[in-house]
């Protein structure tokens, strides 16, 4: 047989495609005809620096633009092709990762597996096509513009990382974006876009060794990289004191975010963390909820722990309601962030907590683009088990392991707060 | 009938004070969904509460005659279940979400907002302030603002998909008192019209039992009927500038009335006929010149953003930096006018047959997926067996019933259009 079977972990089999390392994750489900597929690279926004900020993304864009098989000329443009099926289709980038995806009915497996084999190394990557994906991408780049608060989001990764690369935001800068030349995006392609460098998962109703056949087929022949696949190595270091920082533009609400650097994804403290965000933000029984939202001095409220394959951040951001001070909202929200290093979250709430994340996995299952999602995101920080092991990983976690990492990471020192005010409208305008 | 066939699978109960009950058994995973609807939508508002009809919706899980709003969260956060009520143009639409041994509290919890809402004072103000909060940061995107100028620019005041400004729609919302929700509440809120569709590791006829007794000795409102007279087209073209600050990006929007609803004989043939014109940002015309080959957009799609129980518009929408503008217009007209003339290419429909029919399929792969699709043709009176009748219906299109809706609801000749963004005029 093609394949090295490694595990079967929570009805999750792990294969490893012998002629190139390529990671395979089958997980049936034949709740109904459709199938999920999806190839996740390692490589994201982590893997650029100045100069080229942005090329992941503009890389995946190109992806779309065909391959001698696949293109507009012969009548078999990828999304068209895609579309025909009905398939649910896309890719995306993020910092540490880069995902391409199709749910479609499962009579086109084969239709999903071929495409994806074929764009690992046979994409066009052409001069002419940069040009005109550029402008789209900078579209896209301009839409979020629009948005205050994605912008004030922006500022705050690139102040809270100086060193490291998730100083910038997977889009890239502008300039970056409008220069970088064809030859550097196909640089990345060569360097980064090999089966050994992939994780294949599939979802869904499918045949387990009809898919194994499949994906043989079309990806045993691409050999793995003649090279090997370059480590990063740059840290993001202490960061030895609060930054501060107001962001002015026009709008209507003014915002607050706040961050604090925390772990790697793997790090023991994952579960705690994870636990703190929902506790702090879900729902109207959340304590944000409850000390912003009940009270009137926010509209929105929201926490969210980044956990990546370096170092990430847990930030915190409040939408004021009108006439609520930047400072009042900060200093509530401090509040409810120091009871956590003083008070231990009492068994009942973080019951709660538990109950709640690990419903939200079982209704993931409802959907084979749920699983791969969450299998594909898992593998693009660490491992697939990761999210399996989730629910055991948030289970054992204690009031005073919650209470020790509040102390841990919510310090002073480790902020960064930023606060968006709507610049009032001029007289003369 | 096949065995496997939404209709033959599909339980539906109706019970003597007209709640409609449709349970569909799937035990692939222990959870359940479920979706509804109730006809108490923002059609229902009086002239001059605008609003009324979404906070009364949204009023329901804010304390009820039994218990205090955090006391119903806490019961279905604990046991990490959704549900929620909110208020679109002409229903109120329902939507939960649990494990499967949870059916029991979201329906008792249902039941009881539905039926025991005690719309307290002190939410009510939260809530308004709230929602004016929120209508406020909508009017700083591009988008709303372009979309709500276009309806104000094809419908009149009264017509259900007219936006009103924001200023007229937050005075109005201050003005709305507890007394109001009551009334409304007590004219719209009833059994007759309301729709319920249950889907997952359940046994139908004890959800049934549970319906009985959580809703069977239900009177409330009588359902009401819908009086809806179709908008006329529009007799010439117009453009309008919405000026705001600071945005890299504009939101063109093109549109007239579409007078099509799902009640339209020819509906089906006017939906493939807009896809192949611009369902899909990245394959269909529209996309594969404007956004692929000239790189002016992320996005441009055409769709019939509010045909169902009414009919609304017909919209292009497209994003672009402001100095493309002018380019994007003209091209977007030119392949519209190009699709009117020649109508759909025979490789097209043939590809959007089975674009459709995949789509349907993969839509109906999660248990909420097949929740909303059952409730909504419900909602539409096509019934459950449209689930199975859906793929044969879009199989026997021809290109001349697709032409002949090409021509029948596509006017680019008197559309309005519509730019919202920081332009220098």
């Amino acid at each position: 047989m093609a394949f090295t079977h490694i595990t079967e972990y929570d009805g999750i089999t792990e294969y490893k495609l012998d002629s190139n390392n390529l990671k395979v994750l089958l997980v049936p489900r034949d709740a109904a005809p459709v199938v999920a597929f999806m190839v996740v690279y390692r490589v994201g926004s982590r893997n650029e620096a100045v100069g080229h900020t942005g090329s992941t993304h503009l890389l995946e864009h190109m992806l779309f633009k065909g391959t001698p098989t696949y293109n507009k000329k012969n009548g078999t443009q990828i999304a068209a092709i895609l579309q025909k099926q009905g398939a649910v289709f896309n890719a995306d980038t993020w910092f540490d990762r880069t995902r391409y995806y199709e749910m479609l009915p499962n009579d086109q497996l084969e239709l999903a597996i071929h495409l994806e084999a074929d764009r690992m190394r046979n994409s066009f990557i052409a001069d002419e096509d940069r040009q005109s994906e550029m402008t789209v991408v900078r579209n896209e780049l301009e839409r979020g513009e629009n948005d205050p608060g994605r912008i004030l989001d922006e500022r705050l990764w690139a102040l809270a990382f100086r060193e490291h690369p998730y100083h910038h935001p997977t889009i890239g800068w502008r300039s970056d974006v409008e220069g970088v030349p064809t030859t550097r995006l196909k640089e990345f392609y060569d360097t980064y876009y090999h089966p050994n460098n992939a994780t294949a998962i599939m979802v869904g109703d499918f045949k387990h060794e009809a898919a194994l056949d499949l994906i043989a087929k079309h990806f045993g022949p691409i050999p793995s990289s003649p090279n090997v696949i370059p480590p990063t190595y740059t840290v993001e270091p202490p960061q030895e004191g609060e930054i501060r920082f107001v962001l002015r533009r026009a709008g209507q609400l003014g915002i607050v975010e706040m961050a604090w650097h925390i772990p790697q994804a793997t790090h023991p403290d994952s579960g705690a963390l994870t636990l703190l965000d929902t506790i702090l933000s879900t729902g109207i029984t959340s304590r944000l909820y409850q000390a912003l939202i009940e009270t009137e001095l926010a509209v929105d409220v929201g926490a969210q722990a980044y956990q990546f394959i370096d170092p990430g951040l847990f930030t915190l951001d409040l939408t004021l309601r009108p006439g609520v001070a930047h400072q009042e909202a900060e200093r509530v929200a401090l509040e409810v962030i120091e009871k956590f290093k003083t008070e231990e979250v009492p068994e009942k709430e973080l019951q709660k907590a538990k109950n709640m994340i690990i419903t939200q996995m079982i209704y993931l299952r409802d959907s084979p683009f749920g699983v791969v999602s969450a299998l594909g995101e898992a593998e693009g920080v660490a491992d697939w088990k990761l999210y399996v092991d989730l629910p055991k990983m948030v289970e054992k976690v204690t009031s005073a392991d919650i209470k020790r990492v509040a102390n841990t990471y919510f310090t002073q020192d480790n902020r960064t707060v930023g606060y968006f005010i709507p610049k009032e409208e001029s007289s003369n305008e | 009938m096949s065995d496997h066939s939404f209709a033959a699978r599909t339980r539906r109960y109706e019970f003597p004070n007209g709640l409609t009950l449709l349970v569909l058994e799937n035990h692939a995973n222990p959870t359940v969904s479920v979706s509804g609807y109730l006809r108490a939508g923002a059609y229902f508002n009086p002239n001059d509460k605008d609003g009324l009809s979404s906070l009364t919706a949204s009023m329901l899980n804010k304390g009820t005659a039994r218990r205090a709003k955090l006391e119903i969260a806490e019961s279905l956060e604990s046991a990490g279940a959704r549900l929620s009520t909110g208020s679109n143009t002409f229903t109120v639409s329902i939507g939960g979400q649990s494990l499967s041994r949870d059916l029991g509290l979201i329906i008792k919890t249902l039941g009881e907002e539905l039926r025991e809402p005690a719309f307290p004072a002190d939410e009510l103000e939260k809530l308004k302030q709230r929602v004016i909060a929120g209508i406020k940061e909508d009017q700083d995107e591009t988008r709303v603002r372009a979309y709500e100028r276009l309806t104000q620019l094809i419908f009149l005041q009264d017509n259900p998909f007219y936006r009103k400004p924001a200023d007229h729609l937050i005075s109005r919302i201050e003005s709305i008192s507890v007394e109001n929700l009551r009334e409304f509440y007590g004219r719209y809120y009833g059994p007759g019209s309301m729709i319920l569709t249950i889907v997952g590791d359940v046994d139908a006829e004890n959800v049934r039992g549970l319906l009985e007794e959580v809703f069977g000795d239900w009177q409330g409102a009588p359902a009401r009927q819908f009086d809806l007279t179709e908008t006329p087209l529009q007799v010439e073209a117009k453009v309008d500038v919405v000026q705001m600050r600071d945005k890299a990006n504009c939101d063109i929007v093109i549109g007239h009335a579409s007078r099509l609803r799902r009640s339209n004989p020819d509906f089906l043939a006017a939906r493939i006929a807009n896809s192949a014109l611009g369902q899909s940002t990245l394959s269909s015309r529209l996309g594969l010149k404007v956004r692929d080959e000239m790189g002016l957009t992320y996005g441009i799609n055409s769709s019939f953003p509010e045909s169902g129980i009414g009919d609304g518009p017909f919209t292009i929408a497209v994003t672009v930096a402001p100095q493309n503008i002018d380019q994007t217009i003209k091209t977007t007209m030119e392949i519209v006018s190009d699709y009117l003339t020649n109508g759909i290419r025979e490789d097209e429909l043939r590809d959007e047959k089975s674009s459709h029919t995949g789509a349907f399929k993969v839509g109906l792969a999660t248990n909420a997926g097949m929740a909303s699709q059952i409730a909504s043709a419900e909602l539409l009176g096509l019934g459950v067996q449209y689930l199975d009748e859906f793929p044969s219906q879009i199989a026997s299109m021809t290109k001349e019933q697709v032409d002949a809706a090409i021509r029948k609801y596509l006017h680019p000749e008197v559309a309005t259009t519509v730019i919202a963004g920081t332009i220098n005029q």
